[in-house]
């Protein structure tokens, strides 16, 4: 905690340096940052999602969730670079492959210590993540990739927003909003939402809940890899990149409170403005810094989150 | 016949909780299940509807095993069963968890069908006007019409009820007894347990009892209160005797 008090007391001495020289860069810089990590953070959103997703339903913490985005990212990049798809028709078909994708993991990897406790599902979605990190370096090698694709950009006053992160940010909210239409919606959804709030209670009342897990964790391994699919339109990656997002989504769902898909996107909404805003006043390797003891604080202060009520 | 059991037996490691229980529900009949505390009568709910198999003997619904089978598997098949133990799904709302029966019921309906089904059932048990509310908001009684609402909107061919009226006040039993009488008019098979002898006794075809895990009788309810292996059951309990014989 000195440490932490600290920090922030040198943060605030070299914001009262910079102050006067860098204020008239700061206004106009600020907005367009806000802007572009607010588009970012529709995307951590929706990687938030599948992890809250999946820890809602099933109480599983999924360590895997990293790689799975990246494989959405070089799914996404092989379907561009080398079959010419374009990168947004190539995520509906990271939409199929990784809900398929999700009900292996589940069915060799999960099924068979669900019922065994925290620990041994932790370890079991770690494995699936070394296996998957394994298997990318050796085929892929970890040298950095990119989508070299544009989208255009638009212009707004002082902003100039980049048509891949726009396109990404609308995508992230059909997806939002598929999700919620699906889980209030239809019948499979229900399933969910009963077995998320008691799983031996829904398998009395006729819901097979090992059929309702599996598609829960298919649906939060698809918003993984689908956030991954957008991310690769506007970052380069490497099989490894899987990790930084991961750590963002952990933070972004107790932002939201664990378990609130709602919360997810907000939270992420929430992380990106910050991202945005940082880099304007501090080094951008604080950025982290704050982010953690962000999480930190909100685990003492406010442990179910900004949005929990209990 | 609707529920066969045959040969039942429950062993959990040293403890024998069944030994041999054999009985029959026919179509449209009512059937009390009693028996002293620990007798293992929730043992034998658990067996039917599959939260555990029996260690020996069959379980026959509608002419098909459904011995071993998952509680959802036999849910889907047409049987219902409103817990001793309320559990509803907390975060839902009155409705929504009724529907979940009705959707994973024997009718499997959709989202739509299934609200209306909901509505049918709130109305039924008096929960109408608590529809929109979560369910961790009711109180004990109403958690108890919402558990037997949710078990007849899966319009159910076989109907386990256990202990509907424990824990309820006296005028509440009154309100509950009007209930179940109104369900047992619309020809629902019921096996149900109940504790509240004058409530079973009035409203069961035919009652079979259960001491330490064995049936000690079976038969008309006028019959099974004047049987003096079933007074003896309940001679460690004198006030339950006392009610018994008055009946």
């Amino acid at each position: 905690m000195p440490l932490n008090r600290k920090n922030k007391l040198l943060d605030l001495a070299a914001a009262k340096r910079r102050g006067p020289e860098t204020r008239d860069w700061q206004v106009t810089q600020i907005l367009p940052s806000i802007i572009d990590g607010l588009l970012i953070g529709f995307v951590y959103g929706v990687a938030a999602m599948g992890l809250t997703l999946i820890w809602g339903v099933m109480r599983v913490i999924n360590l895997g969730h990293g790689a799975t985005m990246a494989l959405g990212m070089f799914c996404t990049y092989f379907l561009f670079s080398d079959l010419a798809v374009n990168p947004y028709l190539g995520i509906l078909a990271v939409v199929v492959l990784s809900l398929l994708f999700g009900f292996i993991i589940y069915g060799v990897a999960l099924q068979r210590v669900i019922q065994a406790g925290y620990l041994s599902t932790l370890l079991a979605t770690f494995a699936v993540n070394m296996i998957i990190i394994g298997v990318g370096t050796a085929l892929f090698t970890t040298s950095p990739r990119n989508i070299d694709f544009s989208a255009g950009s638009i212009t707004l006053g002082p902003v100039i927003l980049q048509g891949t992160r726009l396109l990404a940010a609308l995508a992230a909210v059909v997806i939002t909003g598929a999700l919620y239409l699906f889980l209030y919606c239809t019948r499979p959804g229900k399933a969910i939402r009963a077995v998320s709030n008691n799983r031996a209670a829904a398998e009395l009342m006729g819901i097979p809940s090992s059929y309702v897990l599996a598609l829960a964790f298919g649906l939060g391994t698809m918003l993984a890899a689908v956030a991954g699919g957008l991310t690769s339109t506007f970052f380069p990656f490497t099989i490894l990149s899987g990790a930084t997002y991961q750590l963002k989504s952990f933070v972004i769902c107790v932002l939201g409170g664990l378990g609130n898909p709602l919360g997810a996107l907000l939270g992420g909404l929430f992380l990106g403005g910050l991202e945005g805003v940082i880099p304007t006043f501090m080094p951008v390797s604080w950025v982290p810094v704050v982010e953690f003891v962000l999480f930190v604080l909100v685990l003492v202060v406010k442990p179910t989150g900004l949005l929990g009520a209990k | 016949m609707i529920l066969q059991v045959q040969e039942v037996h429950k062993r959990f490691g040293g403890l024998q909780a069944l030994t041999d229980v054999n009985f029959e529900i026919a179509p449209g009949e009512i059937m009390g299940l009693i028996g002293p505390n620990g007798a293992g009568k929730t043992t034998l709910f658990n067996v039917i509807n599959g939260v555990y198999p029996p260690t020996k003997g069959q379980v026959v619904f509608r002419e098909e095993k459904i011995t071993g089978l998952p509680p959802y598997e036999v849910a889907r098949r047409g049987l219902a069963r409103a817990h001793q133990v309320v559990r509803p799904l907390n975060d839902l709302t009155v409705r929504e968890n009724v529907m979940v029966g009705a959707c994973f019921g024997r009718e499997r309906l959709s989202l739509g069908k299934a609200a209306q089904k909901a509505d049918e059932a709130l109305a039924k048990v008096g929960l109408a006007d608590r529809a929109g509310q979560l369910a961790g908001s009711l109180n004990v009684a109403q958690k108890k019409r919402l558990e037997l609402a949710r078990a007849l909107a899966a319009n159910p061919y076989l109907l386990l009820l256990d202990e509907v009226l424990a824990g309820l006040t006296p005028s509440e039993i009154v309100g509950m007894m009007d209930t179940l009488r109104n369900i047992r008019d619309e020809g629902f098979t019921i096996l149900m347990i109940e504790h509240v002898m004058q409530a079973i006794m009035s409203i069961s075809d035919r009652i079979i009892v259960l001491d330490y895990g064995q049936l000690i009788a079976a038969g008309k309810p006028g019959e099974v209160a004047a049987n003096p292996l079933v007074i003896e059951a309940y001679l460690g309990d004198p006030d339950m005797t006392a009610r018994l014989m008055a009946e």
